[in-house]
């Protein structure tokens, strides 16, 4: 059974960018098999319907609002994320995660099961590396995606060979031009 | 006596939109925009190698991410004065067209339709009446009895179990709506079905573009899409014709459904094709490049004063000096340090917060003016720009858009109804459709020039020593976006984006001349101060995108938003 693995959140926003870093971080670290795909989606909003008709199930790894240090880390479920409905709004682009499960719930598809591994994040402003609480969950977060995905029923393997490159938004990043190459 | 309104809906993306009114005797009188949220990220690229720019730009916004990979890769290539291969010119337009279509099929449905169709209303509706309505306007095949009546009864099934918060912004019941049950269980059924074809025109952004969103497949340059019609791993015949087939069956929803909706809801609440023009200059800029060098457009650009369609001044190139010279910025009201107006290549952004202060500065958003005029731009200026300069099918879609909407409403409508609210959503859809015939055009052209042999996708750029400068422009589903780049040795020294929701949502300038969504405001009616319905409806009709920078899901359902009536 198919599962997504989808990192949100915005790469030059400091800690925004936990979603993607953690995905990347697990992807470079882990092989899922063929029936998990990784996903780094950025913050697509309700762009995020493509990825989630068809999926079955979809784990998300996202930072969350919630009581707590910085760094924290809380797992949430379809309930949890459904429990509160969403507010009025005006830009259209506001609608994510919540209003994407339940306009598709309301076409009759979308996934059966959702987890949220969230981060309560320190510092959310341009920057394009995470806060050291934040930073210092990467490997938490990486831990509980495998927790889930084996939950789920997925053989996950490290892999023999650990190639971490630094990210392309990373400030440290190789000689410019190599990453519009892959 | 008047009332203030102030719509804050600080939701989940922290810092957004806020809009202000004074409504006196039921009409607005006054209109302030304010971006609430400090949007300098050009700053990031400073220092960094200009060929990555733009995978930094496409992360500016979640939603808008192909338009600014598109433009940041074209103002580089301006710089060095690099031609592309002809196949990366129309892979790109493939892009540029799937998105935009996925981009306004979105829009009307999923974000804007429920201002106009009211979802409760929907379960009064009855059914073989809706099939037969549905049949005299289109021969769409999913008009069917069956299909009306199976999403009656989910949408039964969802109000029982108090699920209709995804329509929040819907304000169902309001004195504002006036949709028949049956015209509002038709569209509720195609909202659903629209999910379907967006994603199916997704697709193709993901085919041509490896992924989405933020697509993977571009260089400065060229594109980075091998093609090699005997590979299963490269751009072969097989994948063409999926994007064909997908391409195929979304320009049939456009037609038989998007455009006959937009004709439908516009007949019937005619009265917003009064309300809400605003700002009168409008301004495109001519997209989907027809040959390397980029001297011929398949869609038109130019600027209109004062609604003169009869002086349209055209914009033909990517080098075009109207366009180079006469962009720039003013921070008169504006967060930011200083009182200037500037040219984007001279431009700092330096933020100096005071207080919210409608008679002073009162947003994050600059005031881009062209020639020192506020410019409407999006489908409307597209739209207008093309009727004014002659261009055959934007003239077609929109002659046929007013005839059947005249029909249905049983009265002539001349296109300055066009310049209005609901005339925005018309222009929107009249857009796609043009969009829709030219994607064909663009995949025929790709076709060819792969089966002529023709498989070159890149030139290598060359960066000189010392500065050049560049600016690169798309016109985006949202309107006229340009990216302005200053390069030394090899290095971003400067970048500026100035985005189509600058231009629309930016506030007043020196002149104390009102931006696009402060004029249009002024004069709507608003029947209830408490539920502004009407607000929405005229800001929703710019599919405004502020700042969608940044988010943070908010599981634990804080209230954070607020519509305050003084």
């Amino acid at each position: 059974m198919r599962t997504y693995v989808l990192g949100l959140g915005n790469v030059l926003m400091g800690d925004d960018g936990f979603g993607p870093t953690v995905v990347r971080a697990f992807d470079d670290a882990f092989d899922a098999g063929a029936d998990v795909e990784v996903v780094d989606v950025g913050t697509p909003g309700l762009d995020l319907m493509p990825w989630l008709f068809d999926a079955d199930r979809v784990v998300i790894v996202d930072t969350v609002k919630s009581d707590g240090a910085p760094g924290t880390i809380k797992l949430y479920d379809k309930a949890d994320i459904l429990r509160h409905l969403p507010t009025a709004r005006i830009g259209p682009h506001d609608p994510g995660v919540k209003e994407a499960l339940l306009t598709l719930e309301f076409a009759g598809r979308g996934p059966r099961e959702v987890v949220l591994v969230g981060v309560i994040p320190k510092t959310v402003g341009m920057a394009t590396e995470l806060s050291a609480p934040v930073a210092g969950a990467v490997p938490d977060a990486v831990t509980a995606l495998v927790d889930v995905l084996t939950g789920l029923g997925h053989m996950v393997r490290r892999r023999a060979v650990c190639e971490v490159a630094p990210p392309w938004w990373s400030e440290t990043v190789s000689p410019a031009g190599t990453s519009t190459a892959s | 006596m008047s009332t203030h309104i102030t719509v804050d809906p600080v939701t989940r993306i922290e810092g957004h939109l806020r809009i202000d009114v004074e409504v006196e005797g039921g009409v607005v009188k006054k209109a302030w925009s304010s971006g609430q949220m400090f949007r300098g990220i050009e700053r990031i690229l400073i220092g960094r190698d200009p060929r990555d720019a733009w995978l930094f730009t496409q992360r500016f916004c979640g939603v808008c991410t192909t338009v600014h990979a598109i433009t940041s890769v074209r103002a580089v290539e301006n710089a060095l004065k690099l031609e592309i291969p002809p196949n990366a010119q129309y892979i790109r337009n493939l892009i540029v067209a799937a998105h935009a279509m996925h981009d306004h099929i979105v829009h009307f449905y999923q974000l804007s339709a429920l201002d106009w169709v009211d979802v409760v209303s929907a379960l009064k509706a009855d059914v073989p009446k809706t099939a037969a309505l549905a049949a005299s306007l289109s021969d769409w095949p999913g008009n069917s009895q069956k299909e009306f009546q199976a999403v009656k009864d989910r949408l039964a099934g969802f109000v029982s179990k108090g699920q209709l918060g995804i329509f929040t912004n819907g304000y169902w019941g309001h004195p504002a709506m006036k949709l028949s049950p049956e015209v509002n269980l038709l569209a509720v059924t195609h909202y659903l079905q629209a999910l379907d074809y967006q994603r199916r025109v997704n697709k193709v952004v993901a085919i041509l573009g490896s992924k989405t969103p933020n697509i993977q497949n571009l260089a400065v340059g060229g594109v980075a899409n091998a093609i090699n019609l005997d590979n299963d791993a490269t751009l072969n015949m097989a994948r063409l014709y999926e994007v064909k087939d997908l391409l195929d069956s979304v320009k049939q929803f456009i037609e038989q459904v998007y455009f006959v909706d937009v004709c439908a809801i516009g007949a019937m609440y005619a009265e917003w094709l009064k309300y809400g023009g605003g700002v009168n200059n409008f301004l495109a800029v001519p997209d989907l490049p027809l040959d390397a060098k980029a001297t011929a457009f398949d869609l038109p650009g130019g600027t209109i004063f004062n609604l003169d369609l009869k002086n349209v001044k055209s914009i033909t190139s990517f080098e075009d000096p109207y366009f180079q010279k006469n962009v720039s910025e003013s921070i008169a009201h504006s967060w930011y340090d200083g009182d200037w107006q500037k040219h984007p290549y001279e431009e700092e952004t330096v933020p100096k917060y005071t207080s919210y202060d409608p008679n002073k500065d009162y947003s994050w958003i600059k005031a881009p003016r062209f020639d020192g005029h506020p410019m409407q731009v999006g489908p409307l200026a597209q739209v207008l720009v093309g009727f004014a300069t002659g261009h055959e099918p934007t003239v077609r879609w929109a002659k046929k858009t007013l005839d059947t909407a005249g029909k249905i409403a049983g009265t002539t409508l001349p296109p300055t109804v066009l310049y209005s609210t609901l005339g925005r959503h018309a222009a929107r859809m009249i857009r796609t459709c043009v969009i829709s015939e030219l994607a064909d055009k663009h995949w025929n052209l790709l076709a060819e020039n792969i089966g002529k042999g023709d498989t070159r996708i890149f030139n290598e750029p060359v960066f000189p020593k010392g500065e050049q400068q560049g600016f690169g422009f798309h016109e985006a589903p949202r309107g006229t976006l340009s990216h302005w780049v200053v390069i030394e040795d090899g290095k971003i020294k400067n970048y500026q984006a100035v985005v189509p929701s600058t231009w629309n949502a930016g506030p007043r300038d020196a002149k104390d001349q009102a931006g696009p969504y402060e004029a249009s405001l002024v004069g709507n009616p608003i029947a209830d101060t408490e539920k502004p319905l009407e607000v929405l409806r005229t800001v929703h009709s710019f599919d405004p995108c502020i700042a969608c920078a940044i988010h943070t899901l908010d599981v634990e359902g804080r209230e954070l938003s607020r519509v305050l009536a003084l």
